[in-house]
């Protein structure tokens, strides 16, 4: 996962980025004030202020509203988060088990899922649940790459004095884990107001939340309203960001090892036999079917709303409708997939282009990085409504909204791993004659491809739910809008079949750029990176 | 006699990688008596680190058996009758000096508190007192990997491993660590097993220095040293100790022809 550098601060000069910010909230004030940007859709920042004010009153509740919800879901997320991760890290068996639910997890656009959330849910429930899921994933990664990197010299000496797992985990291994879990508390945290701000969109009849707010104001034809409210939740996330990014700081300063670990990690045994191993993976694409079917179970939704695994294949297959179910749902896949594709591709092809041109132009760069990273704490996919404003209802508009969702973590994830290649690395082409070029060809553009593959593994699901997102409350075309139909219709079968569509499609798009990149690297001789 | 110190017998080991396997030592055999100095040298990949963990008990051999005051070794480390000490100390960065000394107590499940005064005594024959609570981020090199052999001794160990201990310091920094180790094993009266690839290390130290070489990794010579302890820095510079370091030289390049 993206995590930011050590965001340093040259004292004394003003940093780059501040300065940048300020040329840009100028820039912006002018744009908005004489309305250049799509007839006024951009409206300037004092007039956002200045309508911020004036609607003072509507925010304690709404922002309250979704507080709460993002809050308990931050809370419950890292407790299974970091309680699953001890427990991957601790058995590799367990994780091998649980890899189908966590790929499904991972990769599940929480908007496919939100319609299903608030008809089996009621009240805070749903938004509680999309911003568990959405850190669970980062919590439970960050545990298990913690423990798993502990400093195995140190491990050895625990276990030299016969101290057995228990007092490895406790003494050397959790301790370590700690600035790894906290930056992940910190990323989290932006993940769990996104989640309750899409569990919002879902509808479900609440008043109260900044979700709900942004989807009432989109047809007022206030913009500056629309702007406010995107300012605010992004201010939500941006300050839990803050507030772990400065309590990991307290903790690394401690943690770090002095010296560099040269021991070669312990190669897992893949002595298992054939059966057993494919029982594991019969059994992790399993377990996520089970999970659906227990939470149907333990929601005790009634059959006609709550659909189980069969409930959709019958749907889908042997009902009298299933003829055009599934018309409906392959003229929505063909509508999404393209622009998902191709938006995908431009947002990562731009996002390595520049991160490989900062040898280039290391100054253009460096000004960028913190406006690439301001964008990380910022919930993209919810500002969507702020798009429909300036770039109108059309494809247009979902290619943009990819772009800039896949961009930006493509780009941090690409920049962060080029800035750990050795600068000896780099400077041994140099040393030779090299000039930039020949330099970038031989170390820069290899060294990047494990980063470059973390980058699309990170975007695939960010793309598709920033697609479904602007078809739903947009363009009207695809899965999403066909989600959202299907809501107003009733249409059971089609809510849970959509869902169950995008959540597979995603996985498996997923599972497609892991597979490749097992085998691009190991040609290479690669690690993969986290 | 033996029997309260180290002894490996016919120890074989072979890893697997993929699809190619290493056997990393064939039939290693050795002993320690009771209060000797042992130095086992060898080039990189010999295996002589695996032939310490083997004894640790942080592997498991192949072949063979190792006995540490006839115990078997996870058992001899459970009783707290090992102390160890790896290349680059492998401190436990978020803790102070003193409590990554008394870490090996706390492994044991030993009361701290019991044993606070000979901590505090152990951080001060390896001259760090006043260093306590600083963190190993604040220390040097050479402090950091005097600390690691503080903890070594923490367990008043029977048996004492040293793992290359001065492996990443500088040649100055680590004669002096050698006179100053010396003076500290001459102290606690223990086993000690010594793994290093410096020849005048092992020579300045051991009572005896076992030779190994790689593919698969053996012991091909035992070279006693016969200088009298406790041995002054002056030693350094004796033509009969150049003499000896030149027959371990030659002992450690003379078999790799007929490998």
């Amino acid at each position: 996962m993206a995590a930011l550098p050590g965001e340093r601060a040259s004292a004394g000069r003003i940093p780059p980025g501040l300065r940048n910010l300020v040329i840009l909230l100028l820039l912006w004030e002018v744009v908005g004030h004489f309305g250049l940007v799509a007839q006024g859709a951009l409206p300037s920042p004092t007039a956002i202020l200045e309508r911020l004010w004036i609607d003072r009153a509507d925010y304690p509740r709404h922002i309250e509203a979704t507080l709460i919800g993002s809050s308990l879901g931050f809370l419950f997320g890292n407790l299974i988060g970091v309680g699953a991760g001890i427990v991957f890290a601790l058995s590799p068996r367990m994780l091998r088990l649980f890899r189908g639910v966590n790929v499904a997890i991972f990769s599940l656009p929480a908007i496919a899922i939100a319609p299903i959330l608030t008809l089996t849910l009621t009240g805070m429930e749903p938004r509680v649940v999309l911003a568990t899921l959405g850190v669970y994933f980062v919590t439970m990664t960050a545990t298990v790459v913690g423990i798993s990197q502990a400093d195995s010299r140190a491990t050895d000496m625990v276990r030299a004095y016969g101290g057995g797992r228990v007092k490895v985990l406790t003494m050397v291994q959790l301790r370590g884990a700690l600035p790894s879990i906290l930056s992940g508390f910190r990323i989290a945290a932006p993940n769990a107001v996104l989640g309750a701000i899409l569990a919002e969109f879902g509808g479900g009849g609440d008043r109260w939340g900044l979700g709900v707010y942004l989807l009432g104001s989109l047809g007022q034809g206030m913009p500056t309203r629309l702007w406010g409210i995107g300012l605010v939740a992004t201010a939500i996330a941006g300050l839990s960001y803050l507030a772990f990014a400065l309590i990991a700081r307290r903790f690394v300063g401690a943690t770090r090892a002095v010296t560099l670990n040269a021991a070669v990690p312990g190669g897992d045994a893949t002595d298992e036999p054939l059966a057993s191993r494919l029982l594991f993976a019969a059994g992790s694409l399993a377990l996520p079917f089970c999970f659906w079917w227990l939470f149907i179970w333990g929601t005790g939704a009634p059959w006609l709303i709550a659909k189980t695994p069969l409930g959709v294949a019958d749907y889908l297959f042997f009902s009298p409708a299933s003829a055009s179910a599934q018309a409906r749902l392959l003229h929505a896949l063909g509508q999404t997939l393209p622009v998902t594709g191709i938006g995908m591709l431009v947002g990562l092809a731009f996002a390595f282009l520049l991160a490989i041109s900062s040898r280039l132009f290391p100054e253009a760069v460096r000004a960028f990085m913190p406006v690439a990273l301001v964008t990380q704490t910022m919930p993209l996919v919810a500002l969507t409504p702020l798009l429909v404003l300036i770039l109108g209802r059309g494809t247009s508009l979902t290619l943009w909204v990819t772009i800039s969702v896949t961009f930006f973590p493509a780009f941090v994830t690409l920049a962060q791993g080029l800035a750990l290649v050795p600068r000896s690395a780099v400077e041994l082409p140099r040393a030779y004659g090299a000039g930039v070029w020949r330099e970038m060809r031989m170390v820069t553009i290899p060294a990047s491809l494990p980063y470059l593959f973390a980058a699309t593994r990170l975007t695939v699901p960010r793309a598709l739910l920033g697609v479904m997102i602007a078809e739903w409350l947009a363009t009207g075309t695809g899965l999403g809008n066909l989600l959202n139909q299907s809501r107003g219709y009733l249409d059971y079968g089609m809510i849970w079949t959509v869902a169950a569509v995008a959540v597979l499609v995603s996985a498996a798009c997923y599972q497609i750029v892991v597979l490749a990149e097992r085998r691009v690297l190991r040609r290479l001789g690669m690690r993969t990176a986290e | 006699m033996a029997a309260e110190g180290l002894s490996l017998a016919g120890i074989g080991k072979t890893f697997r990688g993929r699809g190619r396997t290493v056997e990393a030592l064939r039939e290693v055999s050795l002993t320690c008596p009771a209060g000797s100095f042992t130095a086992l040298i060898g080039p990189s990949g010999c295996g002589k680190s695996t032939v310490m963990r083997i004894a640790l008990g942080l592997e498991a051999p192949d072949t063979g058996t190792a006995r540490i005051a006839g115990m078997a070794p996870a058992e001899a480390a459970r009783s707290g009758l090992t102390g160890v000490a790896f290349q680059d100390a492998a401190l436990l960065p978020w803790r102070s000096v003193m409590r990554n000394v008394e870490a090996p107590l706390e492994v044991l499940g030993r009361k701290r508190d019991a044993h606070t005064a000979r901590v505090r005594a152990l951080i001060d024959l390896v001259g760090l007192t006043g260093y306590e609570n600083s963190l190993p981020g604040e220390l040097s090199g050479g402090m950091r990997q005097r600390v690691a052999i503080a903890r070594a001794l923490v367990t008043e160990p029977q048996v004492l491993f040293m793992d290359e201990p001065f492996g990443a310091l500088d040649q100055i920094l680590r004669r002096q660590m050698n006179v100053e180790l010396q003076r500290v094993w001459a102290e606690t009266g223990s086993t000690a097993l010594l793994v290093t690839h410096g020849i005048d290390e092992a020579v300045f130290l051991a009572d005896r220095v076992l030779v190994m070489q790689a593919n698969p990794g053996r012991i091909v010579e035992a070279i006693e040293v016969p200088f009298a302890r406790p041995r002054a820095p002056s030693l350094w510079s004796d033509p009969a100790f150049h003499a000896l370091c030149d027959r371990i030289a030659e002992a450690l390049t003379g078999g790799a022809v007929d490998a």
